[in-house]
């Protein structure tokens, strides 16, 4: 089965994020600019939190993988980004229907991989 | 269960006090005070040098109201008709807490099976299954691994029932090797329970559990998988023990190198780069979470004023006696009762027998999120009832079990 892996993190990791997860074989990624808060209301660990809700910017990265691996890439994205600290961000795990390669029309995890 | 007790009025007398709490209806109350069918079957098998010998065992469906029964057949010289009725009662509660749909049972050979062949115990367990034929079954009674019992036992059982009725009934038992319908992460599943209940209970008191340390008493099916899972997720054990006896290291200790030491040398023992502790020693070490993961009355009168942990998870059934409880709970230790605690076991023992009754297999993924699913909710109305009532967890968790049971049991009605 195929799984989307979709992730809002601190921007400033995307590259190591980017070249690990290739590593592990990931084959395709796609990454926006996002603005959001959290737990957190939008401050930062140093900052003391009011009343007033604010977004921070956030990089949002979607993947889509084998169900195979997604353990491996969810303690991958985890270690990297610092996991302990406050607004690291958060890793939502969603199912996929089905894939479909456009030039070749192959499907599933033949599209993907 | 064993020890000082009579486990049986043990259990009955925390059914009679849970029912003051609730004031449970006298007719209801009645009813579960007693086990539904209680079977004793004699065992006559032919031993290696040619020899009968005649075996006792037993079967007891304490209640299935809300299902069929289930629970677990042991091989052990202690095993009593008392022991077994108070086993099937605590299993009623167990998969009411969890709200899975069975009943409790529970079934046991007094014998010591390590003095019998794998021949003898092979013959052993079909002639048992054979004597409780027409009490088990996927719609009646589903056994399941307990102590002394393992896959291999259970393949038996699935193959007496199976010949007997004359095609492959999977559902008649859980924990079988995944050849013949076992379900990938049963091995893990009491253990992964035990993880996920205990950080449950770190979200809701708000305890970082990396800063935490962990001790862990048993390095059997649950400790051991407990250890790697819990140090997997980056928690930090700091004692582990086996009936060798404990090793401690206030630094941390990695379960994978533990496990190389154990495999080399028989016991966790062997591990070098740590102190050397008895059991006892274990119990009392400076740590923030204990779990008691070996035998039952670990936690007893005499050594409760000694436990430095605040956060105690009973991965093991009854570690800790009544009077035990009472000094804990006076020391204001949170403790996550085993029939919450260690119910993952039962949880994927249903999932296993779901998927054999569809004959459609689950990846280990989709077992272990519905595991957790799970035991969310019931840690969560467990957590919500000792907050309204202001009880203990036990307490608690068997108000949320009697209750279910009593209110299937009144919806449904005395027949006839």
């Amino acid at each position: 089965m195929l799984k989307k892996i979709e992730c809002f993190l601190q921007p400033s990791k995307l590259e190591e994020i980017k070249d690990k997860l290739v590593k592990m074989g990931v084959e395709g990624m796609s990454v926006s600019e996002v603005k959001g808060f959290g737990t957190q209301r939008g401050y930062l660990e140093e900052e003391k939190i009011n009343k007033k809700v604010k977004f921070l910017p956030k990089a949002k990265v979607e993947i889509v993988v084998d169900e195979e691996i997604v353990e491996e890439v969810i303690g991958a994205i985890r270690k990297l980004c610092a996991a302990e600290t406050i607004g690291a961000g958060k890793i939502f795990v969603i199912p996929v229907e089905d894939a479909v390669r456009i030039r070749t029309a192959e499907v599933g995890k033949s599209a993907i991989y | 269960m064993r020890g000082k007790f009579n486990p049986w009025h043990m259990t009955l007398n925390q059914l009679d006090e849970v029912a003051r709490e609730i004031n449970l209806d006298e007719s209801i109350h009645q009813i579960l005070r007693y086990p539904k069918r209680c079977l004793t079957v004699s065992i006559p098998i032919q031993m290696d040098n040619g020899k009968i010998k005649v075996f006792t065992g037993f079967r007891v469906q304490h209640n299935v109201t809300r299902g069929p029964a289930k629970g677990g057949i042991r091989y052990h010289p202690s095993v009593t008709l008392d022991e077994t009725k108070a086993l099937a009662m605590l299993m009623t509660w167990k998969c009411a807490v969890v709200s899975i749909p069975y009943g409790g049972a529970k079934g046991g050979i007094v014998c010591e099976p390590r003095k019998l062949s794998l021949k003898e115990v092979e013959r052993l367990t079909r002639r048992y299954i054979s004597e409780i034929i027409s009490f088990i079954g996927p719609e009646r009674d589903i056994p399941a691994p307990d102590v002394n019992t393992n896959p291999q036992v259970m393949a038996w059982i699935m193959d007496t029932y199976s010949m007997d009725v004359g095609y492959s009934v999977p559902g008649v038992v859980t924990g079988k090797p995944i050849s013949i319908g076992g379900s990938l992460g049963r091995n893990t599943a009491t253990a992964r329970g035990v993880m996920f209940s205990l950080m449950n209970a770190a979200k809701k008191l708000k305890l970082d559990l990396f800063e935490k340390t962990i001790a862990i008493q048993g390095y059997g099916n649950v400790g051991g998988n407990l250890a790697h899972l819990l140090s997997d997720e980056g928690y930090k054990i700091i004692a582990i023990s086996d009936v060798e006896g404990g090793i401690y290291n206030p630094k941390g200790l990695d379960p994978r190198k533990v496990s190389l030491a154990l495999k080399e040398s028989g016991s966790v023992v062997g591990f070098k780069d740590a102190d050397k502790i008895t059991n006892q020693e274990l119990l009392a070490v400076d740590c923030d979470v204990l779990v008691p993961a070996a035998l039952e009355n670990q936690i007893d009168e005499d050594n409760a004023d000694e436990i430095k942990a605040k956060l105690i998870v009973e991965a093991a059934n009854g570690p800790i006696t009544p009077q035990a409880d009472k000094i804990l709970e006076g020391k204001g230790v949170f403790i996550i009762p085993d029939i919450l605690a260690n119910a993952g076991g039962v949880t994927v023992s249903y999932f296993e027998w779901v998927q054999g009754l569809q004959a459609y297999f689950w990846t280990e993924r989709e077992v272990n999120l519905k595991l957790r699913d799970i035991m969310q909710k019931a840690f969560d109305k467990v957590y919500r009832i000792s907050e309204e009532r202001k009880i203990t967890m036990r307490k608690a968790a068997y108000i949320l079990a009697v209750e279910r049971v009593a209110e299937a049991t009144r919806v449904r009605g005395l027949y006839p």
